[in-house]
């Protein structure tokens, strides 16, 4: 089977589009975000969650009635996974007796005719909280700036600058997805440590397309000496495209299976992964290519494009001519 | 098959069977501790006891082997409870201050701290001085008024400081010794209990789902106190009793027999008994159990003495061990020693707490362990237990001790620990030492004997000096069992989470028919799309598999959900080698190269763009593994591992796998039509 044998996309043609639509896309995602809201999980929020399951089920108003009666009054409560199974989630971490035990009490008690199994029960002080927060944040900038330095190394210094953007580019664009369906109750996606873990590997991840790209740009770079850098950019790109296809293919189909079979707790992950790997795939040939363009246009006065023009003028003639 | 190819592509051979039948070996434990575990878990729902006893004699040994180095389940998947405890700075700056100084002023400044400490990352001990400046020095008070140092002379702020700030670095020490003895006795099996920084421990205790308790175990103060040894000929006779009473009750004539309330507050009590064994040993002749075979001699032996034949006793006769026989029934005067393997204890413990059974014992009598196996025997591969027979009441509480410090003795350089009094301590501590002068106290930390030194000299002024210790590591635990009494470690739990059993089945069932579908997806996709060439991938990423869970098991990791998740993921991605390699080689082909050419050529030149995809993956993955807690960790564990075994398999087994089909002859089309392949050159 093949999909594409001679890939001839001029995909770099229209970077400044692509360039201009993602930086729009990514200032509303921001927007859309602090709009929104994040719902972050009790890892960095702080506070007692637990779970139960209660067969047969009863009403969410009488759950809340319940734990009310214990002195809960803001609870959260939401099912969990099955129809029969709850998520109860209150801001205290601490008092007098803890909470997730005088909540148990309240719901045995209320429910005392029906089969009522605890599945979980977290709780985090509002130091730890705080302190996976500041954690989360370090870890995510301390892997973008190894990312940075790595490409830096392997490659040249704008390369690594580029792929750097495109990660940044990825994050965001993950971050606003996850606050977009959580608003529109798609998926129950709150941010806890294995969305983090899912971003943080979106990190290692999405710089992998870009990598492979770039690794085949210096290989081309040596085959064609002196060929105009967008033509040989967009050579190496539709080089990859069979095996960039490929690959997000393989890993959508496993990401897919993760997200419908896994379970409640990998939701988040799965689908901050999926969202990652398909704008990690977008970016690495539409942002960091094109921004490595755009920053030797730009910065170092090169004139890539009239002299790319000109090619395809040349090429375009010659064509015409057979 | 020409023997001549065999003897070529030999090494080739190893590299596609050798990593993949080790990896099955290093799992085949995993397989055999689930399958026993569920037959075990068959037999116990059908609630057949004969057959489950002869099951744990059959299997039970084979069971525990296997689950030792089977692959280890977070407690995500399996249940259980994870607890973050911190040192409570404040309480500790509360129970250090001297109690009749403690006044409202000060109990502001606590109450202020505890506030301020609630949210903010700055030392405890540098807050609570900020709240002292502010509150309590105004007033006219120092540290001084409410902290006692002990020695006058040299008492001063920065003396005092000093020894709060030493006293909160020990905290955590004390705190794990004592929980890890509680959590010990408590009967968690694969208890993991971690120092997390300076000021936390990290408890993982799997099965256990009774919050309340736990909690409750795990943040109690512990008690030190000393107590006399009464290791004597009346301990011996009471253990003797319990042989009786045990026997009788076992032969079914307890109905009649009434046991004796206390030995003490019947005094005729031991000596009927006592006839009542010398008489029945002049019955028998001298070996009661003669002729019989060595299974029932056994047998006969444990039925006759229940009790006493879970433990050895010793009489000690001018310094030399003579093995005491409960079958004379006469006791004779002086000290005994008593030693007990580990795999009795919990049926001594049993019989011990029994009420009936308690009241044999002299009411001012109590038996305790010591907190850890002889450490000489267990240098040798034995694990044995000293039994102490204490007086009840303690002579002292370990309140009075104002220091301890393990160091070496200068002339001998044996490690001995110092230990310091009050002033009304050494009173008292004077008293007791003078008065059992070549007897034994022992230091009981909650209810655990960790040192019975023998008491040389009476000890005035308050510093004693404690000898006899095996080791350093003895000695240091010592002085942190002695500063226990000193100072409380206070802690409490700032983090608990709590994995209810059925929730963690479900996860693994889900997460292995998420893994299961996955893998068949990837191999419709790659069988689909490379044919022959795919086929060859998938049995790489099936070896990868084999090989993530075989080196998480032999590296003794563990498996959490996110650890699946990081599976699957892996998966999706190890196929992206593969994937890169194929596309070379198709390309080449493409080319017009010849099929050797293009294998060559498609491996060296996706190389370097493999490589580079991987280190920058692998290098999020350390840096999650230095930022995340607990499961997070364990994913980012089986990532890591997973990109170097997809190196090894996509690069390696792969390679072996593909030169091996080209040695017979058998030439991949990587899904291309056939048209573009030459015919091989060689």
């Amino acid at each position: 089977m093949e999909f594409f044998t001679k890939a001839n996309i001029d995909f770099l043609g229209k970077r400044r589009v692509f360039l201009v639509l993602s930086l729009v896309f990514n200032i509303v995602g921001i927007l859309v975000t602090a709009m929104f809201g994040l719902e972050y999980g009790i890892d960095f929020e702080g506070g007692t969650e637990i779970a139960v399951q209660i067969q047969p089920p009863p009403e969410v108003g009488e759950i809340r009635a319940a734990i009310g009666a214990a002195g809960f009054h803001g609870a959260e409560i939401k099912s969990y996974g099955r129809p029969n199974q709850f998520l109860i989630r209150v801001k205290e971490s601490s008092g007098q007796t803890e909470p997730s035990t005088a909540i148990l009490t309240a719901l045995r008690e209320r429910f005392q005719d029906r089969q009522l199994t605890l599945l979980k029960s977290d709780k985090v002080g509002p130091k730890i909280g705080a302190e996976m927060r500041l954690n989360a944040a370090i870890a995510v900038v301390i892997s973008i700036v190894a990312i940075l330095l790595y490409i830096a190394f392997r490659f040249e210094f704008i390369y690594g600058l580029g792929a750097t953007v495109a990660l940044v580019h990825d994050v965001i664009v993950a971050i606003s997805a996850i606050a977009i369906v959580h608003h529109l109750g798609l998926l129950r996606i709150e941010v806890n440590q294995s969305v983090l873990a899912a971003l943080l590997t979106v990190v290692g991840f999405s710089v992998n397309d870009t990598v492979i790209i770039f690794d085949r740009i210096r290989e081309n770079r040596e085959r064609h000496k002196g060929m105009n850098l967008i033509k040989l950019m967009n050579l190496s790109i539709n080089e990859t495209l069979s095996r960039t296809i490929n690959t997000v293919l393989t890993v959508v189909l496993v990401l897919l299976a993760l997200l419908i079979l896994g379970g409640e707790v990998l939701q988040g992950f799965a689908f901050t992964m999926l969202v990652s790997i398909l704008t990690g795939t977008y970016s690495s040939i539409y942002i960091a290519s094109a921004f490595v363009i755009w920053f030797l246009e730009k910065v170092r006065k090169v004139d890539l494009e009239g002299e790319y023009r000109r090619l395809k003028e040349l090429e375009r003639q010659a064509a015409v001519q057979t | 098959m020409p023997p001549k190819r065999l003897r070529q592509l030999w090494g080739k051979w190893a590299l596609l069977i050798l990593p993949l039948g080790l990896g099955l070996y290093i799992l085949y434990p995993t397989y055999r501790a689930w399958t026993l575990e569920n037959r075990k878990a068959a037999l116990q729902a059908s609630g057949d006891s004969v057959q489950l006893a002869e099951f744990d004699q059959l299997y039970g040994a084979a069971l525990q082997n296997a689950k030792q180095n089977a692959l280890k389940l977070g407690l995500d998947l399996r249940g259980g409870m994870y607890v973050t405890l911190e040192v409570d700075v404040v309480k500790l700056l509360e129970e250090a201050a001297e109690r009749e100084a403690i006044d409202d002023l000060f109990r502001q400044v606590l109450e202020a701290t505890r506030q301020e400490a609630e949210r903010s990352d700055e030392p405890v001990l540098s807050i609570f001085l900020r709240h002292f400046d502010r509150i309590a020095r105004p007033q006219g008070r120092s540290l001084i008024s409410y902290y006692d140092v002990g020695d006058l002379r040299e008492i001063s702020e920065e003396k005092i400081l000093e020894r709060l700030q030493r006293n909160i670095d020990d905290a955590i020490n004390q705190a794990q010794e004592v929980i890890r003895q509680r959590v010990d006795k408590y009967g968690v099996a694969e208890a993991n209990i971690q120092k997390q920084g300076t000021r936390r421990l990290v408890l993982e205790l799997p099965g256990v789902t009774n919050e309340a308790e736990m909690r409750q175990l795990l943040q109690t103060t512990a008690r030190l106190e000393f107590k006399l040894v009464r290791n004597n000929e009346e301990a011996v006779r009471a253990f003797s009793a319990i042989d009786q009473y045990l026997k009788r009750q076992r032969s079914g004539q307890s109905h009649s027999l009434t046991p004796p309330d206390t030995l003490q507050a019947q005094p005729a009590a031991p000596d009927t008994l006592q006839s009542d064994t010398v008489r029945s040993t002049s019955d028998t002749t001298t070996d009661p159990y003669a002729g019989l075979s060595d299974e029932e001699r056994q047998r006969r032996f444990k039925e006759d003495f229940p009790f006493t034949s879970l433990f050895v006793t010793y009489y000690i006769q001018n310094e030399r061990f003579v093995p005491v026989d409960y079958r004379r029934g006469e006791f004779p005067e002086g000290e005994y020693f008593f030693q007990i393997p580990k795999a009795n204890l919990a049926e001594f413990e049993t019989i011990l707490a029994r009420p009936d059974v308690q009241r044999l014992i002299p009411a001012e009598y109590e038996v305790a362990l010591s907190a850890k196996p002889d450490e000489r025997l267990q240098r040798q591969g034995y694990e044995i237990y000293t039994l102490y027979v204490l007086k009840r009441e303690p002579e002292l509480t370990g309140d009075v001790i104002t220091d301890a410090r393990a160091t070496f003795d200068p002339t001998t350089h044996a490690p001995i620990v110092l230990m310091d009094m009050n002033t009304e301590g050494a009173e008292r501590w004077a008293r007791i030492t003078g008065a059992n002068v070549g007897k034994k106290i022992a230091i009981v930390l909650d209810g655990r004997v960790y040192s019975a030194p023998v008491v040389q000299t009476k000890i005035t002024g308050g510093r004693s000096q404690i000898t006899g210790m095996s080791s350093v590591q003895e000695a240091h635990l010592l002085e942190i069992v002695l500063k226990a009494g000193a100072l409380k470690a206070p802690v409490k739990i700032i983090e608990e989470r709590i994995v209810g059993p059925s929730l963690g089945e479900d996860s693994i069932r889900r997460g292995l028919l998420a893994s299961v579908v996955a893998f068949l997806l990837v191999v419709l996709f790659m069988v689909g799309y490379y044919t022959a060439g795919g086929a060859v991938a998938v049995f790489a990423l099936l070896v990868n598999v084999v090989l993530i869970l075989a080196l998480l098991s032999a590296f003794k990791g563990t498996l959490t959900l996110p650890g699946i998740a990081g599976i699957i993921l892996t998966m999706g991605m190890a196929v992206d080698a593969n994937i890169l390699i194929f596309e070379r080689i198709r390309e080449e082909l493409r080319r017009g190269r010849s099929l050797r050419t293009a294998v060559d050529e498609g491996h060296k030149r996706a190389l370097s763009a493999i490589l580079d995809s991987n280190i920058t993956t692998f290098i999020t993955g350390l840096i999650l593994y230095f930022f995340g807690t607990g499961p997070i960790q364990g994913f980012a564990i089986t990532l890591m591992i997973g990109i170097l075994t997809t190196l090894f398999t996509a690069l390696i087994v792969a390679r072996a796998f593909i030169e091996i089909l080209m040695a017979y002859d058998i030439h991949l089309t990587y899904g291309l039509p056939r048209k573009w392949l030459v015919a091989p050159t060689s």
